[in-house]
Parts: structure tokens; C-alpha cells; sequence
């Protein structure tokens, strides 16, 4: 009679039958792909872009995703700001996917050298996952096998233990993956430029003063050469899209620009960017942002004798236009005037399908892929990272600038010979913030950098220069983020971050 | 017995006289026949008397004595079996007079001989009636000749009695012993009730006759023990969770409902089928095992009886309304005032409407309404709603044979203006007859149709929006198309326009269940009789979500933007389920000495539930108009699975009753389950339970104001499967959520998204209980009451891992020990006073509810905590402390956060750490009440009855959240209590905080006592007013009984809780259920 009680599911594997197949295997390796496009990764409705409205650069009105608090400095433990609590939850899921499907690949009847690249495919993404606990959270519990209950009572290991197998992961990955997919349907798979670039990111973040606390340079020497690396690697074709708006555009996704993208897909899943930059204005762009475009001839706009106070978006870095939408400019078949978009003035061009052009459509699921790395970043980072490695920028780091800012259409786009490095560093700085303004890069920069409490301190200004709110940020505990009450609940063993 | 009270006068007899006198002649019909005669000896002398010669062959006797009586001048009549002779007198015109209308007199006394006081007399087929006096005597005018008279008397059996001439008539009334002949329905059959030694409560449908209950488990408020929750009147999803005895966690438990005997959920069940509930409050449930943990409720259908072949039909007409809605703000100046107030509070530099926008809408508004509309929106897609029923029913019993057809229909238009409908048809047949002197056989067919509409976005979304809806949102613009604003106003993107959402899509719900039962009982040698049961429950569910392509309009400019993405899409969804329930018993009953009763009954049992269903969906219609996958295009997806369920069990139970004295029972159950891994498969859940029927002793015999006096005992284990199918397996899942594009192109993913535990068991339950059944003055007063205590180890209930262990889904797990000890007392009494006759129950239940092990842990999820010491899921909470008066004392206490400012709540730095944070909350408040209590009182004059029915709850918390709960919700309003009613520092203990956002002034909005409101509430549940026409007008048109009735549901509600009805979902803290309904009906029933 005991069998008339055994029933087994039949609308879903078990651990038992499920690591037998080719494609079961491939399928979990997806999987693990599938956690790039979760909210708290660089999925959701619009996560990376409104990672933008916690910097200068924007104003989120609406919390969205919980940015605004952070922005405001009055984000707590209590999960008030979303994104706190699904960037963790979302992270170490896809490290739970990474650490199964490395527990179990070895098992699977696939193919010994594919075995081999698949599993340097998740050491990536473990990586990358890490990487956003390490930068954002800090010291995190480090958990490299099969999620199992004996891993709910881990305390956080120490933060440069994660980074190190951040980079060891990284390490692996790079002598296994390939430089470019040959197969069509491999494109958007983790490459060796992949693996080398992130890298570089993680070496410049660790080089960073935020962490560097003692100012090592032999740090900045090491995130230069690995992004050098990058810049060298023999196969890849890494190069500059020559049109900077179109580099944004469905059209030219896996642009040879392109490093590592989510591979956004509609209808079946993707990002609600055109709604949100066109309609909802969540991501609304700050006077601030606008004021430190370059204008045309390279210079900033206290410098340029082209600068109109007038007509204060004539002349600019054509940047400016191409990432912005400013009251006067042609949008959409239409002028934009200053009460379109009412919370700054501005809205955000740049990942959305709109233009100059009369454009109605309002996809709910835009599937333009978000590029997570790019070269133009490799670029400036090695830029970055060698000004910060010389006592004075040699010509390399020139090299690496001009190629961003002839890209970008300033004329000259040549910068003045004989820089101090300090001016270099602030040329850099604001290159980084203009090349990359909207893509979500600049919250991380301006805390590694250690310049948040300065700019992140103050009154926020809309498009006619008038007050719209004031912003704090408290060196002393916003350039981490907290573990939230509901993790520290679960697991009492996990200590909160200072002064949360 | 009828048959002979008044047969002698007719029987025949052969018998001859011989000249011989009247006495004589008397004593030989006596003698021969058995018959008795009463006479006054005195006054007729019958010795005196001769009869003629004479000789009868099978005469009638009353011809016999006639010829014997009548010329000698003695008349005769029959009474309760003994003819009484007396003299005829010749007849004056005045006796005449009088013989048309005569006086009948007596008195009334129980079985002791003592009198009754109010027992009712009426002449039958009549209205003409008294009832006794102090002493037990009556008098009654009735017209000369034989009349019968009837008496009725609660807690006595009704007599009648024929009374032929003026004689008195003394009656001794018995007393209704029904309490020793009556049964209850217990599992797997029916036992004496003075032999039931459970904690049972029985609600009798009879007693919620016409009111409008759309789902049986509404009927079942009021009844001692259980705790019952309405959570809104949505039609077609208006049924009542069920909680008896307090609950083990707030998942899962629901108790086990079987129709005759089989499992079936309620609300397929139509109310007017039902003849009575009975409830399985405490070990008496054990032999239902692995299912009996949270109770056992068993429904009887009604069913024919044999010689009484009735039609009846019913029906009824009612509107309905809320009980309660929020009271929102809809002037849109005061609106747009406070929000730039509340923005202003909370730190912004500029308001989120400008002067010059305020202004321009203040000038617009009288012109133009459609630009600067006044909306209230609870008024726009609100009305009222209404419902009718009608049941028809065909019932009764030839010879062996009995049956039953009843058929019904509901149709219920509910509150929304569109797209808010259910209707139900409901068929019951049954059949059942004794074939041979050893078979019984029987059938049954009982089902249901139903189906609703809802808003394509469904009801409780749509109840979001409409509370989301503000008061500068135009309805429709002035070619009917909809609004939305020409203002922007943080947190609303996209605007929904709630008319918009409640007429545009559908959702349609069809459900379509049947239960066929076949049963057969045969009766073998030794007292054995077998039965088998099959039920064969067959479910099919259709379901169908459309929703277009909508859009709205800005009213000052006319564009259009698109409201929804993905549209127009359908969904079909269609399940089928299978449920085969087997068992079978053996019983055994036997007396010995007549002082020795015994009764045993052994028995297996198999239930096998086989699910299947299937869903597609597509996308990419031209237009609105067609619905069918088919004329969709793009965006295909279809899903399905299957699964099964399968439950195993022996079972058996033995009684022991000494002289009705002593009671003893004993039941086992051993249980198998698909639903755990094969070594946690099998459990074993005994009972034992005894009673003590002290009434039946001989030092009570004398005592005649005690009726009944019965104790019980019972202890009994059972338990509790509730847990989602594989849930002790680690599975991996596929589908879309784990897909990704790889070269553009859509490859399959699968992962791991839940955690689960191998080693999970059955919950168990330990249940004791003691219970005392009182009945004095026949059933005048009446007293249950019953003591318990529920220790259910081993729960069941998801719990949370943190998020570092793969961020996988928490296990289903057994978590510890949980007690619910209380006491439930139910007080009748009930009386009649001449033509007047009234009854009052009134009961309370109070149960404490305690985790008392979960081995030193604590599970917090959100709002709520499980610590040792503390209710099951009691609010966690900050602790409010008045406000922050100003910015020193800000900057000397403690804050949730740097962005506090004067008039902020306070909270209390429980732990002293300087900082405020999870670790100063404190346990409050619960989300399951201590009391929940009743009462009704009936009233009956003539033919008129009052019945009216109170029930509420005490001890119980919620914790609304969300739109108008919180001002400025999410882009929401605010209601109208917050008005001159926050914080300033003139009025430093306002009722409320500053006025800010939910969104930005979150500081105020921390899960915090200040927000906890207490749900108790008393509300009058129904009240009803019902007439029934003479007997003998209808009698005329063929017509037994026709009642007409008037009925009121909800009217009036007590309560501390303003914004919203307090009976609400537990689980949910957001106001977004569909409203609770207020009905007035009426309606006639009509049997044939």
C-alpha cells in the first residue's frame, strides 16, 4: 500500500534527475545569466538608471527604487529605500546559481572543454555579484559552495577576503574564456575582455581613496596595467563607437564599444527605460549635471568665451544633447518647454529610443541591452588609474582622453599639454562623470572617490537655477550601504555597517 | 400510538346478550374486548339497567352500544382509549345554545404530576387558543362536538387530544426525551447524543432560515467555538475563513469540511441544502486524523422523509452597500494645499503644485469642470449593488424510498459600476431505499455552477485605485473618453483612472464542481452491518483575463497617452481536478442486560487528489474587441502541470455505555501521507474521551428542575498535513524566470528558488477538553460550557532564510510548540407566555493563544514575531512616544533617522543604544481576537417572528497601511480626519503627526504602535421580521405554509475602527479587500 503514497513532481526537476541532461546543465548556466536582469543586478524597471538620482546628476521626486532617501541621506536599516534590500537579495541569488552550477557542472555529461569555459562563464558572473555586495555593502558574508542551511549563520568575512576571490575568480575566468563567441547565439556570454575589464574595475575601486585608505600607488599601478590589459587584448576589437547617440541605441547593441551587456529581450523580459525617461521623469536631471558639460571647444563653461548665460545649452559638448533633454530643445517632433517636465526641467535621452524625431511609441518593455562595461570606461579607467600611478600624466593617459573626447565631438579635443596630475585628476573626474552621466556609474565614483560628503551636501537645483530640495550625506556612514534589519534578523551573526 | 388513542369505538366485535342488566353488558364488552369504560356509578346505575336480547357478528362497537345505551337514555364518548358514559338529557333551547358552543376545562402537569404554566392550547385547524395558568389549568370555548384539541409546550412532546362533550380534560404532558433518542452526526456516522461524550456545536440551518447568506461558511458566525472572518463581500469571493479554537499559524488552517461524509469545501455547498453544521471542536475530530488538527466540520444535507411530500420554494431581493468606505478628501484646492504642506513639512523647498496652477484651478473650476474636476471617486465607480435568490426544492419519502431535489440560483450584482457580477446554479439530488431487508443503497448528485466577473485588473487592484484616486483626476472627458491630469504630481506616473479600470477588461471566473456519492449499507450476521462510500468530486475551473489596450487623455490638451503595456493580452487558465475519496466500515452495536451498550466500528479510508491545469496567454490583438487566444498574435506563452495527492488511513473506534451512565470512547487513526518523504510518511492519532450523564442517577431522579446534567472529558492527538506538495524535496524549476537571450535569441534557464527541508512531519495537535451540559426546567435554560486546551507541536509554516544562502525561498518547516487554551459557554433560555414565545443564546469563546517552544529562536517576518512566550504572529512593533516637540529635543534624543523634524513621532530607544532600529521594538497586539462572542433573540407573537442575531470580537489588532490609511500615500490622497487634526506647535498633541508624505515623511511611518488600531467590534449581523399567513386562507389555494419576510445583514456596526470595516483579512494590512456589505432583503418561502 506504501505505493499508492509515492508520487513524484512532474512539473519540475529534482536535484536527483536534474543534472543528468546536456541542456538541463546549459539551462542552469542561463540561469545564472538570468540574475543580471533582476532589480537589484541591472535589471528591473530602470535600477542603473536611477542609480543616477543618488549623485548630482539627478532627481529622483518619486523614490523610486528607494535612490531618493539614499540621495537624501536618510535611508535607513529598515529597508525604506528598496534597492538596499534587493541589491543583496539579488546578488547572492545569482551567487547561489554560480555556486551550484559549479558544485554540479562537473557531473554533467557535457562535453570536458565546454565544462571547462562554462564554468569560467559563472566564476565571472560569481565575480561580478560579489563585486556589487563588495561595493556596495563592503565586508559580506563569502559563500562559494551549493546554497545549503548551514550557510544562513555565517558572519561577514572580511572585505578584502571577498575581493581577493573576486579577483581569483576574475583570474580563473580570463585563462579559460574565449575572446570573442564564434556562434551567434553565444553573443552576450562572459569574454576574456570581460573578465580582464572587470577587474580592472575591481583593482580601480580597490585603488580608490575610499578603501586605499593609505594612498598605496603600487594600487594604481596594478588597476592600470589590468586595464591595460584590456586595452591590448589581442582578438577582441575593442574600439570607440564612432557615434556616441547611436552607441545607445537597439540598433548598434554588441557594438564593437561593447565589453559586457545584459541582454535585455522583449516581450519576455527587459527594462521599462522609455517609460521612465519619458514619461514618468524619474531619472530628471540636475542643473548640476548640465552646468559641468564642456562646452564645444573642450572647455568648461566658466573658461569658453562660447558660453551664453542666455542660451545656456548653445555651444555645448554635443553630449550634452545627446544625453539631456533641456526646455528648448526639439523633442519628439515638438519644442520641450520648461513645464514638459516638471521636476528639473530635464529629462534623459540617452538608452531611450527617443529623439529629436516625432516619436509616439511608448514601449512598456524597452529591451535595449545596458551595457555593464564598455570601453570608453576601460579607457578612462586606465586613464584614471595611470594619472593617479605617475607623479605627473604622461602620454598615455593624454592618449586615452583624446580618444574619449574626439568621440565625442569637442573641438579640439585636444587637452593642454604639461598637466599636474591633480589637474589631470580633475579633468579625468569630470570626463568620467560626462562620458558616462545617466549609465549609473557615478554614485560609485564619486564614493570611491571620496567626494560625496562634498557633493552630496547641499541644495539640488532645477533647469532655472531655483532650489528644490537639500541633501545630506554623512561621511561617517552613507558611503556603505546597510545590511538591512530584515538580513541582521534572519542571520543575528551579521554585523551592521558603522553607524546604522 | 395514534392509530389506537381513538380506534376502539370502531373495531368490530361479535357478542351477544342475554337479558341480563346494562352493567353486566359492560363488564362482558369489557371483558372481551379490553376496552375501558368510565361512568359514574352513582348518577347512572346501570345495574338498574337492562338491555335487550341481542347477538352481533363483527359489529362495530359503536353500533353495539348504541343499541345497548340509547333507550336508556346514556350517551357515550370515546377518550384515550376508554369510552365514557353519561346521561343524555332531554335538550332545553338554552342547552342547545349552549351544546353549539361548549367550555372545555383542565389542567396540564408533567410526567410528576406538577403543573405547567404556559403551555399552549388551541383548538386544531384553528387560530382559537389559551394556554394554562399558574395552576396548569385552562378554559377554551370550542364548538359542541368532538373536537381535538392540541398542546404544546417546549421540551414536551405535543399531544392532542379528542374531546367529544364537556368533560375536563387532564393531561399529563412528556417530557421531549429527544435528548435520549436524538443523534448526532459524529465521523463516520451518527451516535446517540447522550452518549457523545465530544465537545460538539450544531447550528441547525433552520435558524439562519432567509437570511441572505451567499456562502455557507457566513451561516456559521455565532457558533460556540469557532471564529469566523468575513474579509469583504466581493461576489463570488465572499466566503469566511473558519478558525476553531484558536490557530496553530496563520497558514493552513482551515478546518476539514466533509458533506455527508466526504470531503467538499463549503462554498460549494448551497446554504439552502444544508439541514445542519456540525463542528468537531476537540478530540471527538481525532478519527479524522491527519486532517482533524484544526477541526472538523460536518455538513448534512437535507433529505426527504418518508410521508411528507413537500414542494417548497424560496426566495429573496435584496440591495446592498458597504458597510463602511474611507472618508476622503475631494476638494481639490484643500487636496493640493495639503500635499504642498505636507511636501513643505517634510523638507522639500517647493511645493509639488505651484501658486499659479492652485490659482488657475480655483478660477477654472466652476467653467470647466472637466479641467478642474471635483472627483470623488468612491461616488464615480461605486452603487449599489444588489442580489435575489431563488431555491425550489422537492422532498419526501414513500414507503422505502427516500428523495430529494432541490435546485437554486443566486445572482449577485456587486458594488462596482461595471464588471462586478456572480450568479451560482445549484443542484442537490438524492436518492436513497432499502432494497431487501439487509440492503440499503443510496446516491447523490450534488453540484454547483458559478461563476463571476471582476475588473480585468481585479477587484482588490481596482479597490487600490479607487483609493488612490484623486480628487484632481478627471472622470471623462466631454467625448466620454477618460481623464487623466493636466498636473503632475509625484508618485503618479501613469494615471490610472479608476473608472477606467473597473469598466475597461474582464476577469471571468467559472467554476463547475460536482459530487457524486454512491453509498450502500448492509447488514450481515451478528449485528454487523457494512458500509461502503465512494464520492467521486469532479472540478473544473475556466478562467479568462482580458485586458485592453487603454488610454487616457490630458483634459486640457486632449493627448493621449497609453495607459498599459502589453495589451491588449489574454489569459485563459483551466484546471481540472479529480478528487476520489473510498472508505469503507464495518460497525458493530449490541446491548447486553439492558444495562451494557457497546458499539465498535473499524474502517479504512483512501483519498487521491489529481490536479492538472493549463494556462496560455498572448498578446498582439488589433483592437479591444476580440478575446480569444486564437485571434492573438504575438508574445505566446503556455504553461501547465499536474500533481498528486494521495492520503491513506485505518481507522477505528469502540464505545462503552453502563446504563446511559457512564460513557467511554476510544478512537485510532493511522494516517499515511504522499505529501512527506516515505520515513515521515506515516503518523498514529488516538483518542479517548468519557462522559458522565449525572441526571441519570438515582440521587437525581427526584430532582425535577434538572433535565440534564452531563460531564465530559476527552484527550485526543491529531494532526495537520497542510503543506504545499513536494515540499520535502529540493526541485528545479524552469519557465521564464530563469530564460535569458543569448544572440538575441530566447534560451531556457533552470534553478534552484527554494530551500526545503527533507525532514519535515506532521504537525500535531494535542487536544484536552472538559466540558459540562446543563438543562433545567425542560429545556427552559439551558448551559454548555467547555474548558480546552489545544497543544500543537511540530507547526508547519514557511519560514524565512537569509538571503545569503542563494536568496532561495525559506522551507516549510516544523517550528515548534504552540498552545491555545480558553473556554467557550453558551447560555439558552427560552419561553412562552400565552400567544408570545421567546428564545435568547448567547455565547463567548475565549481562547490565549502562546508559542510556548520554538527552541529558543524567533521568526520575525515584517509586522509580526513568533517568540516563546508571546501570541502566535503578534505585531512587532516601534514604540510611539508623542512627538518630537522641537529641534533640542530632536537633537537629544534618539531618532530613526537624521531627517526628523518637530511634530515627528517619537519612538522609545528600548534598548538605550542612542539610535532607533529594530532593536527597540516591542510585542503588541494580535492578529486573532480573545473573544469573539454572540447573541441573538427570537421572538415569536401569533404569526409573527423577530429574530435578530449580534456577533463581534474583542482583543484583536490591525494595522492598516497604505492609501488614505497613510496621508499622501504613494501619489495617493487623504482622508478627511487629518484635517486641523496634525501636529503644529499650538496644538503640540494633535491626534496626528506633521503632516507628510507616507513617501517622504517615512520616519513617521515606521512600523510603530502609534499606527496599530484595535479591530474590535460588535455588530448587529441580522435582523429579521417574518409573517406567516393563516393555514387556513392557504389551505384554500393549496397552500401549506407561505412566510413573508423582511431581513437586514450588516446593518450596524460598533466599532472603534473608522476607516474601513474591522472584519478584514488577517494577513493582509492593506485596505485593498473589496468592502464588506450592508443587505437589505425580503423575500416569501412557500411550501406546497
Amino acid at each position: 500500500c506504501n505505493n499508492l503514497l509515492d508520487t513524484e513532481p512532474t512539473d519540475r526537476y529534482t536535484i536527483e534527475n536534474f543534472w543528468v541532461s546536456e541542456k538541463g546543465t546549459v539551462g542552469a548556466l542561463t540561469a545564472c545569466y538570468n540574475s543580471l536582469t533582476k532589480t537589484g543586478t541591472f535589471g528591473g524597471t530602470a535600477t542603473v538608471l536611477w542609480e543616477e538620482t543618488a549623485t548630482p546628476n539627478a532627481y529622483n521626486y518619486d523614490n523610486s527604487a528607494g535612490f531618493n532617501v539614499i540621495a537624501l541621506g536618510t535611508h535607513t536599516s529598515a529597508t525604506n529605500s528598496a534597492i538596499i534590500n534587493a541589491r543583496w537579495n539579488d546578488a547572492y541569488g545569482g551567487i547561489g546559481r554560480c555556486n551550484t552550477f559549479i558544485a554540479r557542472v562537473g557531473n554533467s555529461p557535457l562535453d570536458d572543454n565546454l565544462k571547462g569555459r562554462m564554468k569560467a562563464e559563472a566564476k565571472f558572473l560569481r565575480a561580478l555579484y560579489y563585486n556589487l555586495l563588495a561595493t556596495y555593502y563592503g565586508a559580506v558574508p563569502l559563500i562559494l559552495d551549493e546554497p545549503d542551511i548551514s550557510q544562513a549563520n555565517l558572519p561577514r568575512a572580511p572585505r578584502e577576503e571577498v575581493v581577493q576571490q573576486i579577483l581569483k575568480d576574475l583570474n580563473e575566468a580570463a585563462e579559460v574564456l574565449p575572446t570573442r563567441y564564434t556562434a551567434a547565439t553565444d553573443i552576450g556570454r562572459a569574454t576574456r575582455g570581460a573578465a580582464l575589464a572587470l577587474k580592472a574595475r575591481v583593482l580601480l575601486f580597490e585603488a580608490s581613496p575610499l578603501v586605499n585608505t593609505g594612498g598605496n600607488m603600487e594600487k594604481w599601478a596594478q588597476a592600470a596595467i589590468a586595464a591595460k590589459t584590456v586595452m591590448d587584448l589581442q582578438g577582441a576589437g575593442y574600439a570607440l563607437y564612432p557615434d556616441y547617440r547611436a552607441l545607445f541605441l537597439l540598433a548598434n547593441e554588441n557594438s564593437s564599444e561593447s565589453i559586457f551587456d545584459v541582454q535585455f529581450k522583449a516581450p519576455q523580459y527587459g527594462t521599462g527605460f522609455d517609460v521612465v525617461l519619458r514619461q514618468y521623469n524619474t531619472v530628471a536631471p540636475l542643473r548640476d549635471l548640465v552646468d559641468a558639460y564642456w562646452m564645444r571647444d573642450g572647455k568648461t563653461k566658466e573658461e569658453s568665451p562660447l558660453y551664453n548665460p542666455a542660451n545656456p545649452y548653445a555651444n555645448r559638448d554635443p553630449r550634452l544633447d545627446q544625453t539631456i533633454v533641456y526646455p528648448g530643445a526639439m523633442f519628439r517632433g515638438a519644442t520641450t518647454s520648461t513645464s514638459t517636465y516638471v521636476n528639473t526641467g530635464y529629462t534623459q535621452k540617452k538608452y531611450s529610443i527617443y529623439d529629436r524625431e516625432t516619436n509616439n511609441v511608448l514601449p512598456s518593455i524597452s529591451e535595449i541591452n545596458y551595457m555593464i562595461i564598455r570601453y570608453a570606461d576601460v579607457l578612462l579607467m586606465y586613464a584614471e588609474a595611470q594619472n593617479e600611478a605617475l607623479g605627473a600624466p604622461d602620454q598615455s593617459v593624454y592618449d586615452a582622453l583624446h580618444a574619449v573626447r574626439r568621440r565625442a565631438g569637442l573641438n579640439p579635443w585636444q587637452l593642454p599639454t604639461g598637466l599636474s596630475k591633480s589637474e589631470m585628476r580633475n579633468i579625468i573626474r569630470r570626463e568620467r562623470r560626462l562620458e558616462l552621466a545617466g549609465e549609473g556609474f557615478y554614485y560609485t565614483d564619486i564614493r570611491r572617490w571620496r567626494t560625496a560628503e562634498t557633493v552630496m551636501n547641499g541644495p539640488i537645483y532645477n533647469h532655472a537655477g531655483s532650489p528644490i530640495l537639500v541633501r545630506t550625506f554623512n561621511p561617517q556612514r552613507d558611503y556603505w550601504w546597510p545590511i538591512t534589519d530584515r538580513q541582521l534578523e534572519l542571520n543575528p551573526a551579521l554585523e551592521q555597517n558603522p553607524n546604522y | 400510538h395514534e392509530l389506537q388513542k381513538n380506534g376502539s369505538i370502531n373495531r368490530s366485535v361479535s357478542i351477544s346478550f342475554q337479558k341480563e342488566t346494562l352493567e353486566s353488558a359492560i363488564r362482558k364488552i369489557k371483558k372481551q374486548t379490553g376496552v375501558l369504560f368510565a361512568y359514574d356509578p352513582e348518577s347512572l346505575h346501570l345495574e338498574k339497567l337492562h338491555v335487550p336480547v341481542v347477538s352481533f357478528k363483527d359489529t362495530p362497537l359503536s353500533q353495539v352500544l348504541e343499541k345497548l345505551l340509547t333507550p336508556n337514555k346514556i350517551g357515550y364518548h370515546e377518550v384515550n382509549n376508554t369510552i365514557v358514559l353519561q346521561k343524555m338529557a332531554g335538550q332545553t333551547k338554552e342547552q342547545q345554545r349552549a351544546a353549539q358552543e361548549r367550555r372545555v376545562t383542565g389542567q396540564v402537569t408533567d410526567e410528576k404530576g406538577e403543573a405547567l404554566t404556559g403551555v399552549t392550547v388551541v383548538l386544531k385547524g384553528t387560530t382559537r387558543g389559551t394556554s394554562t395558568d399558574a395552576s396548569g389549568r385552562f378554559t377554551l370555548s370550542i364548538p359542541n362536538g368532538a373536537a381535538t384539541l392540541v398542546f404544546s409546550y417546549l421540551g414536551f412532546i405535543t399531544q392532542e387530544i379528542t374531546s367529544a362533550n364537556g368533560e375536563e380534560i387532564n393531561i399529563r404532558l412528556q417530557a421531549d426525551n429527544q435528548a435520549l433518542s436524538e443523534v448526532v452526526v459524529v465521523g463516520y456516522g451518527t451516535q446517540k447524543k447522550i452518549h457523545s461524550t465530544g465537545a460538539l456545536s450544531t447550528l441547525e440551518m433552520s435558524t439562519k432560515a432567509n437570511q441572505p447568506i451567499t456562502d455557507a461558511s457566513q451561516a456559521l458566525h455565532g457558533v460556540p467555538g469557532l471564529w469566523v472572518n468575513q474579509a469583504g463581500s466581493q461576489p463570488g469571493q465572499d466566503g469566511a475563513t473558519i478558525r476553531i479554537r484558536g490557530i496553530g499559524t496563520l497558514n493552513n488552517s482551515d478546518p476539514l469540511v466533509l458533506l455527508d461524509g466526504i470531503e467538499y469545501p463549503i462554498s460549494e455547498i448551497n446554504p439552502n441544502d444544508i439541514e445542519s453544521i456540525t463542528v468537531l471542536k476537540d478530540a471527538s475530530a481525532a478519527i479524522y486524523g491527519s486532517r482533524a488538527a484544526n477541526g472538523v466540520i460536518l455538513i448534512k444535507s437535507k433529505m426527504g422523509r418518508v410521508g411528507e411530500n413537500n414542494i417548497t420554494y424560496s426566495t429573496s431581493f435584496g440591495v446592498q452597500r458597504p458597510t463602511r468606505l474611507p472618508d476622503v478628501l475631494t476638494d481639490p484646492i484643500q487636496y493640493m494645499q495639503m500635499r504642498n504642506q505636507a511636501v513643505l513639512n517634510e523638507g522639500k523647498l517647493i511645493g509639488d503644485y505651484s501658486n499659479e496652477q492652485i490659482e488657475e484651478y480655483r478660477n477654472g473650476m466652476g467653467a470647466n469642470p472637466i479641467v478642474y474636476p471635483a472627483s470623488d471617486w468612491f461616488d464615480l465607480v461605486l452603487e449599489d449593488g444588489s442580489i435575489q435568490q431563488h431555491n425550489l426544492a422537492f422532498r419526501g419519502g414513500v414507503d422505502k424510498t427516500q428523495y430529494n431535489i432541490s435546485l437554486g440560483y443566486m445572482d449577485q450584482k456587486g458594488i462596482f459600476i461595471a464588471n462586478d457580477k456572480a450568479n451560482r446554479f445549484s443542484l442537490d439530488m438524492k436518492l436513497s431505499t432499502q432494497v431487501t431487508d439487509r440492503l440499503r443503497v443510496g446516491g447523490s448528485v450534488t453540484g454547483n455552477l458559478r461563476q463571476f466577473h471582476e475588473p480585468g485588473y481585479g477587484a482588490s487592484t481596482v479597490m487600490s485605485v479607487i483609493m488612490r484616486g484623486l480628487p484632481i483626476f478627471t472622470d471623462t472627458l466631454a467625448d466620454g473618453t477618460y481623464g487623466n491630469t493636466w498636473l503632475a504630481t509625484p508618485g503618479r506616473n501613469n494615471i490610472e483612472n479608476p473608472r477606467m479600470e473597473v469598466q475597461e477588461g474582464t476577469i471571468f471566473r467559472q467554476n463547475q464542481r460536482f459530487l457524486v456519492k454512491l453509498f450502500s449499507e448492509y447488514k450481515l450476521p451478528f449485528d454487523l452491518v457494512y458500509n461502503v462510500d465512494v464520492g467521486y468530486d469532479k472540478h473544473d475551473r475556466f478562467s479568462k483575463d482580458f485586458i485592453p489596450q487603454m488610454y487616457t487623455y490630458n483634459p486640457k490638451t486632449g493627448e493621449e497617452r497609453a495607459f498599459n503595456g502589453s495589451a491588449p493580452r489574454v489569459r485563459d487558465w483551466s484546471s481540472n481536478h479529480l478528487n476520489l475519496t473510498l472508505y469503507h466500515t464495518m460497525n458493530w452495536n449490541r446491548e447486553f442486560n439492558g444495562k451494557h451498550s457497546f458499539a465498535a466500528m473499524v474502517g479504512s479510508s483512501y483519498v487521491g487528489f489529481d490536479n492538472r491545469s493549463f494556462d496560455a496567454y498572448t498578446e498582439g490583438f488589433f483592437d479591444n474587441q476580440l478575446t480569444d487566444l486564437n485571434a492573438g498574435s504575438t508574445n505566446q506563452v503556455a504553461r501547465g502541470q499536474s500533481s498528486k495527492d494521495r492520503l491513506l488511513s485505518y481507522f477505528g473506534r469502540v464505545n462503552y455505555a453502563f446504563r446511559d451512565k457512564y460513557l467511554l470512547e476510544i478512537t485510532s487513526r493511522y494516517d499515511g501521507s504522499s505529501r512527506f518523504a516515505p520515513a515521515n510518511r506515516w503518523s498514529y492519532f488516538p483518542a479517548i474521551s468519557a462522559g458522565w450523564n449525572i441526571h441519570q442517577e438515582n440521587f437525581l431522579q427526584n430532582v425535577h428542575q434538572i433535565s440534564l446534567l452531563k460531564l465530559r472529558t476527552s484527550w485526543g492527538k491529531m494532526g495537520n498535513q497542510a503543506v504545499p506538495l513536494y515540499s520535502y524535496l529540493s526541485t528545479v524549476n524552469t519557465g521564464s524566470s530563469y530564460q535569458y537571450a543569448f544572440g538575441n535569441t530566447i534560451q531556457p534557464g533552470a534553478a534552484i528558488t527554494n530551500y526545503n527541508d527533507p525532514d519535515i512531519s506532521w504537525e500535531t495537535t494535542t487536544s484536552y477538553n472538559a466540558g459540562l451540559d446543563v438543562l433545567l426546567w425542560q429545556g427552559k435554560f439551558g448551559v454548555t460550557a467547555d474548558v480546552f486546551k489545544r497543544r500543537t507541536s511540530g507547526i508547519l509554516r514557511p519560514v524565512g532564510i537569509p538571503a545569503q544562502v542563494g536568496n532561495l525561498g525559506g522551507p516549510q518547516k516544523n517550528i515548534g510548540v504552540v498552545d491555545n487554551t480558553g473556554y467557550e459557554v453558551t447560555l439558552t433560555h427560552r419561553n412562552t407566555v400565552g400567544k408570545f414565545s421567546y428564545d435568547v443564546l448567547a455565547s463567548v469563546n475565549y481562547v490565549k493563544n502562546e508559542v510556548v517552544d520554538l527552541n529558543g529562536e524567533t521568526i520575525i517576518s515584517g509586522r509580526r514575531i513568533i517568540k516563546e512566550g508571546y501570541p502566535i504572529d503578534s505585531y512587532y512593533l516601534l514604540q510611539a512616544n508623542g512627538y518630537y516637540q522641537n529641534q533640542e529635543e530632536i537633537d537629544y534624543s534618539a531618532t530613526v533617522s537624521n531627517a526628523v523634524k518637530p511634530g515627528y513621532i517619537k519612538y522609545r530607544d528600548i534598548n538605550r543604544d542612542g539610535k532607533i532600529d529594530g532593536d527597540d521594538r516591542v510585542i503588541t497586539g494580535k492578529s486573532m481576537p480573545d473573544y469573539t462572542f454572540s447573541f441573538g433573540i427570537n421572538l415569536n407573537y401569533n404569526r409573527f417572528s423577530f429574530n435578530s442575531f449580534f456577533q463581534g470580537v474583542s482583543g484583536i489588532s490591525i494595522y492598516p497601511t497604505a492609501n488614505l490609511a497613510f496621508p499622501f500615500n504613494n501619489g495617493a490622497g487623504i482622508t478627511r480626519d487629518w484635517i486641523g487634526n496634525t501636529w503644529t506647535p499650538e496644538t503640540p498633541n494633535a491626534r496626528y503627526p506633521l503632516l507628510t508624505t507616507a513617501t517622504g515623511g517615512t520616519e513617521n511611518f515606521q512600523n510603530s504602535t502609534f499606527w496599530l488600531r484595535d479591530a474590535s467590534y460588535l455588530r448587529l449581523q441580522n435582523i429579521q421580521l417574518s409573517y406567516s399567513l393563516p393555514e387556513h386562507l392557504l389551505a384554500k389555494i393549496k397552500i401549506k405554509k407561505l412566510t413573508l419576510f423582511v431581513n437586514g445583514q450588516n446593518l450596524v456596526t460598533w466599532t472603534d475602527f473608522k476607516l474601513w470595516d474591522p472584519e478584514q483579512d488577517i494577513k493582509a494590512d492593506n485596505l485593498y479587500d473589496y468592502p464588506m456589505m450592508k443587505t437589505l432583503s425580503t423575500g416569501l418561502n412557500v411550501t406546497f
